[in-house]
């Protein structure tokens, strides 16, 4: 064994082998603790969306688990992972394996590049903005399949549905936060934090106003989100691309979307509301650590506004017709966003001149 | 579209009408009742399990006529009667099949002596079909159970008897009106 090891590692790079090893589970342990935390928040978010929308709707809400209702998510995690796992007849069946596995790991892919306060992100990339995109198109790749693999026509549809739509709305989302590229000057989560200290009220929200409300919808398009919930559409579709699934592979979908509600909060609060920047009489009065564990906090404090805001429309609207849907997408947002785009640009060469 | 349209339209003063709708109901009290746990009295004269109704010295007040069997829709209520000594009407068995029982109260109406009663009580899930055969005995332990008191004497008077002293029927209904005075 020793032999092996020492035939694959030259004698002398031990120490980088050495170091190699610490830093990949110092990677690991960050990664795990990422996505425990996160699962958690996702678990308490579903908790988080019922009360809220019971109480908006006159009603209780969950409170009968625990106390408050407090363990409402664990009972609902343990009933679905007891349920039975149901494969309809004629699935395509590495295929209907395959699709929930695509859209729960594409969406917890996306939160190794969140800088979830200052100096610590999974993967501190300089493409950061660039993954979350791809990742979220890649989820589509795990809808598409399923409503394809399911052999039901409810199903596909679905499927069908989430195609068009997430397609269409990436494009509108993508340009909206070009804007914010463009006066940040970076791809990087944590650089565009920092770039949002020198505006105004330390939000990009303010000068890219455009931008924000056509990140906004998107946002709400992009994760199949009332009013856009076209592809589950309950009283058309059953439930849409996941129609046919059940018990375990039922709950990778469920955390799936909540992951990227969450996901999506979180860029809307890094890119547009100014992350975990506090403002400076704030930082310059507490120890660094406090700074930092302060910003945790109020990082999270607007990804949980921007998720009540996520319920609050839920609670609110009506679902939009398919084509009105198509509609606002590319003759609303899609021009919107590139206005906003030559904007931005004219308004950055006026103040600095000629770059 | 008028430029106020178009003002609603590009800043969604409805859509934000709507929102504020359900931030406002957010704050309002749930209307949700608890029920296992918190019970709602059942409303006063609320139709609910049946009850035999006893008279002052504790016995049954039916006398086996049979107009509540007769008048019942659903065909739920049995009486058995027979002979007894001086030619009495003995009422040998009275059963209702709680089951077939749609307590449209008719029954309670159709009663000449006020014996037969309807009782607020609505929680009695068994696990048998037998144990929803309500037998004599189990319908004067009801009695005894959800009319006990003042509640029992007071019963029909509240609920079933003609409430106002100018209650009359019309012209046709063949009902008792007292001796005619002199010419009408």
């Amino acid at each position: 064994m020793t032999g092996l090891f020492e035939s694959i590692v030259a004698p002398g790079s031990l120490d980088y082998m050495i170091n190699l090893v610490i830093m990949l589970v110092i990677i690991l342990l960050k990664i795990a603790a990422v996505v425990a935390v996160a699962l958690l928040h996702v678990a308490y978010a579903t908790y988080f969306e019922r009360k809220v929308i019971g109480h908006m709707q006159v009603r209780l809400g969950p409170r009968e688990v625990g106390p408050l209702g407090l363990l409402q998510p664990f009972a609902d995690g343990v009933k679905l992972f007891f349920k039975e796992d149901i494969i309809p007849a004629d699935a395509d069946k590495p295929l209907f394996y395959l699709a929930p596995v695509i859209f729960f790991v594409s969406a917890l892919t996306s939160l190794s590049v969140l800088p979830f306060f200052d100096g610590f992100a999974v993967a501190n990339i300089n493409v950061g903005l660039l993954f979350l995109f791809a990742m979220s198109s890649l989820g589509a790749y795990g809808i598409v399949l399923s409503g394809w693999s399911s052999n039901s026509k409810f199903a596909f549809l679905g499927g069908l549905r989430s195609a068009s739509q997430v397609i269409s709305y990436e494009i509108a989302m993508g340009l909206s936060l070009v804007g914010v590229m463009m006066m940040a000057g970076s791809l990087n989560l944590s650089d565009i934090v920092r770039a949002q200290q020198h505006y105004p009220l330390g939000l990009f929200a303010v000068p890219q106003f455009l931008g924000f409300f056509v990140f906004v919808v998107a946002a709400f398009a992009e994760t199949n989100r009332l009013p856009f919930d076209l592809p589950e559409a309950e009283s058309e579709l059953v439930a849409g691309y996941f129609t046919e699934y059940s018990g375990f592979r039922f709950a990778l979908f469920f955390l799936g979307e909540y992951t990227g509600m969450l996901i999506m909060s979180a860029i809307a609060s890094l890119c547009f509301l100014g992350g975990w920047g506090l403002p400076s009489f704030v930082t310059a009065n507490v120890s660094i650590v406090a700074a930092k564990i302060l910003g945790l906090f109020w990082f999270l404090a607007k990804v949980y506004a921007f998720m009540f805001f996520y319920y609050w429309v839920r609670a609110t609207l009506p679902r939009y017709r398919y084509d009105q849907l198509m509609a606002i997408g590319w003759k609303l947002l899609i021009p919107l966003a590139l206005a906003n785009i030559v904007i931005t640009g004219l308004v950055k060469i006026w103040v600095k001149g000629m770059v | 579209m008028t430029s106020g349209k178009i003002l609603k339209t590009v800043f969604f003063v409805e859509i934000l009408k709507g929102l504020a709708l359900t931030f406002k109901t957010l704050f309002t009290p749930p209307v949700t009742r608890r029920y296992p746990k918190v019970k709602v009295p059942a409303q006063p004269g609320f139709r609910g399990l049946h009850a035999l109704a006893k008279n002052a010295e504790g016995k049954m007040k039916c006398v086996g006529c049979g107009l509540c069997g007769a008048y019942c829709p659903s065909k739920c209520i049995h009486i058995y009667t027979s002979e007894g000594d001086d030619h009495a009407k003995i009422v040998d068995r009275y059963e209702i099949d709680v089951l077939r029982c749609i307590f449209c109260g008719f029954c309670v109406e159709a009663c000449p002596f006020g014996a037969i009663t309807l009782s607020e009580h609505y929680e009695y899930s068994e696990a048998s079909r037998e144990a929803f055969y309500m037998t004599r005995e189990k319908l004067l332990e009801n009695w005894d159970k959800y009319f006990a008191g003042p509640k029992g004497e007071r019963y029909f008077k509240d609920f079933w008897l003609p409430q106002t002293k100018t209650y009359a029927s019309y012209e046709g209904q063949a009902m008792f009106r007292g001796r005619a005075k002199g010419k009408e």
